[in-house]
């Protein structure tokens, strides 16, 4: 589903990433790890289509397709989300309106059939259930004066609704408490599909716990520096990340 | 354009916008026209006005708005269907005016049949302190509105005034048609009122409006103010509002129309405990000038006021801000904020924004910030990345910016047309159901 050669990126001048190569299949569960600074969230705008972060070579393709002919807008509509760390407040436009724009403009573009704002409703309030959201959190605007931890949920409530292909979500867990780490981690567990990929980036193995992935992936200084399965994670959890870096001389 | 440099005596202005006979308000108007003979219309050179180009005024022949026949169907709002008063071209419709639904003792009066006005008009606004508008106002007035809300009484249903300019019946003949709508608000003790006053048009007009608020001890009026007149109007407003102990004035202002609109409120706290908010939204585009130049003057302790200015600007518009929070020696525990926010679309669009705090007491807790720009780019790749093309990210952010000053209007219809203006405006009607 995504695949990633030699990718090097710069934002404001500064290189961040320094060679990635990733591929994620769909129906998989990843996890960039790796210490603030590494370049984790650096991927995911790069991915997502960041205007601010400059491509300096190597390529991304997903399905198939070379990633660097879609603007932003149009990578969301191809199925790929990405779940901020520190999602925007945009006051003034309700979490529902923005919701079933956000859905209309992927069904349109796919050929699925638009919700007016009644079925739209309908829609919503089982999404709502499954991250745990209460209903009046649709009529205040978009993320407007919500705590971290609701914030998360409500990107999580996006990707329910949104169904993308590709997931990527950045520091999930930050904001949320353990209660609401659960049922946002049950969340995405329900939406793992052999349709969808997950990659998640984390500073910490805790969301791991929750949500699974199969392969690890530690980036630092830009490069990824050491893939393994979930057991790398929990050495992580337990070592810190100086071990790999001095393993691989970073 | 014609160099700026009028006197009263030699501006078209005055002469022709004279009532032809006298009524009530002899002495006033007497009054206001002594002070008048020693103005000048200002210009820009005066500090105040160096932003508006009242060129126009000084060129063109005015007159009293002639009759119009007008349907305003359209703009009824369902909440104050008995509580509505209606102007066109300055004048009283009676047949479109309709106070059937008014609490016991409370009064909606075309000014010219409220004879207890007499000895309130003109306590806010005195000739000898007002500028050339005011005092051109009290001198010129035809009509307007007195709403009077007794001791205790709440009313429930918004207060409607309408002043509509449109094209006049047989054409009107030379000449820029004016108004000069004059209002005057007393809320008694304990008592509260929503009041919409609110200017629509759809022909070029001069409308030169003056207000008088009173806010007795413990009373809350909550005003709306809505500029929607004609692209080529010129509006201008002064409004005077004191506030006694423990009253509350909320007042928001939204201004869309009009190539030149100019707003000056001025509150006074003059009673400790006493609360203001002055908010304003204007949405500009063309060559629109909007200038608000607005005084809160905290003058007795335990205030407070809140402020927050918006300005949409695109094209080659320009807005102005000039607010002034003064909090007099005394005024101890003054909690005053302010700010004034601007969006800037376009690169030849302009803002001048000037907040000032001016404080002579000491433990007081005050704050003003002006903020200007173009969308934040990190809001707008939020938006892109949930699929929206970059238009319709720029769009919806900025009917948001808008739209958020409306979100607290009370009267659902109200703000319901509001933000369907500001749809329209921002192009995002087919980004948002109508709310």
């Amino acid at each position: 589903m995504l695949s990633i050669r030699n990718l090097t990126a710069e934002v404001n001048g500064k290189e961040v990433l320094r060679g990635i190569n990733l591929e994620v299949k769909a129906g998989e569960v990843h996890a960039i790890m790796g210490p603030n600074g590494s370049g984790k969230s650096t991927l995911g705008k790069v991915i997502a289509g960041h205007p601010a972060y400059m491509v300096t070579g190597g390529e991304i393709r997903y399905e198939g397709k070379d990633l660097f002919e879609l603007e932003a807008d149009a990578r969301a509509r191809a199925g790929i989300f990405l779940g901020f760390q520190h999602p925007i407040e945009v006051p003034g436009v309700s979490n529902a309106q923005f919701l079933r724009l956000a859905y209309n403009k992927q069904a349109e573009a796919n050929g699925r059939e638009e919700l007016d704002p009644l079925e739209f409703d309908d829609y919503i309030r089982e999404k709502i259930a499954v991250v745990g959201m209460r209903p009046e959190f649709l009529d205040r605007s978009l993320n407007e004066g919500f705590s971290g931890g609701e914030k998360k949920r409500n990107e999580i409530l996006q990707m329910a609704v949104l169904m993308p292909k590709l997931a990527i979500l950045d520091e999930l867990d930050s904001g949320l408490d353990v209660d609401a780490l659960r049922i946002v981690g049950e969340a995405v567990n329900g939406m793992k599909s052999k349709d969808r990929a997950i990659l998640l980036v984390t500073h910490y193995q805790r969301l791991l716990d929750h949500i699974p992935a199969e392969r690890i992936h530690v980036l630092s200084g830009g490069r990824i520096v050491k893939t393994g399965g979930p057991e790398l994670a929990l050495e992580i959890e337990k070592n810190g990340y100086d071990w790999i870096n001095a393993e691989v001389g970073a | 354009m014609t160099p700026d440099t009028g006197t009263a005596s030699d501006c078209s202005l005055v002469p022709d916008l004279l009532p032809a006979q006298a009524e009530g308000w002899d002495s006033l108007r007497a009054a206001a026209r002594e002070a008048l003979a020693r103005q000048e219309l200002p210009t820009k050179r005066d500090e105040d006005w160096k932003y508006c180009d009242l060129a126009e005024l000084r060129r063109a022949a005015f007159r009293p708005a002639a009759p119009a026949s007008v349907d305003i169907r359209d703009r009824i709002l369902p909440e104050a269907r008995g509580t509505r008063l209606v102007f066109v071209n300055g004048r009283f419709d009676p047949h479109h005016s309709c106070t059937s639904a008014l609490p016991q003792g409370l009064r909606l009066l075309p000014l010219h049949a409220a004879s207890e006005a007499a000895t309130r008009l003109g306590s806010l606004l005195k000739p000898a302190e007002s500028d050339f508008f005011a005092n051109l106002n009290t001198a010129a007035f035809a009509d307007g509105a007195y709403v009077f809300v007794p001791k205790s009484v709440k009313a429930e249903a918004p207060l409607h005034l309408l002043f509509i300019t449109v094209g006049e019946d047989g054409g009107g003949g030379e000449g820029i048609p004016s108004t000069q709508p004059r209002i005057l608000v007393e809320v008694e003790r304990n008592a509260s009122a929503e009041l919409i006053e609110e200017y629509a048009g759809s022909s070029p007009a001069f409308t030169n409006v003056a207000v008088e608020i009173l806010v007795h001890e413990g009373a809350e009026l909550r005003h709306e103010r809505i500029q929607r007149e004609a692209p080529e109007a010129i509006h201008i407003s002064n409004l005077r509002a004191e506030v006694a102990k423990d009253g509350r004035y909320h007042s928001r202002t939204v201004s869309f129309g009009a190539k030149l609109s100019r707003q000056t409120p001025q509150v006074r706290l003059t009673g400790p405990g006493a609360e203001a908010s002055l908010d304003g939204l204007a949405l500009l585009n063309g060559d629109q000038v909007s200038d608000t130049h607005s005084v809160l003057d905290h003058t007795q302790p335990h205030g407070s006021s809140r402020q927050l200015h918006k300005c949409i600007v695109d094209d080659q518009a320009h807005a102005i801000f000039n607010g002034r929070i003064f909090v007099r020696h005394g005024a101890q525990q003054t909690d005053a904020q302010q700010q004034c926010r601007t969006l800037l679309l376009s690169d030849s669009a302009r803002v001048d924004a000037k907040p000032q705090l001016e404080i002579d007491a000491d433990d007081v807790k005050c704050a003003h910030g002006a903020a200007v720009g173009a969308l934040d780019p990190e809001e707008l790749f939020y938006l892109q990345s949930r699929g929206l093309n970059a238009a319709a990210a720029r769009n919806l952010l900025t009917y948001g910016f808008a739209s958020d000053l409306l979100a607290h209007i009370p009267v659902a219809s109200l703000r319901r047309s509001l933000r369907q203006q500001v749809m329209a405006r921002t192009n995002a009607a087919d980004l948002v159901e109508t709310p």
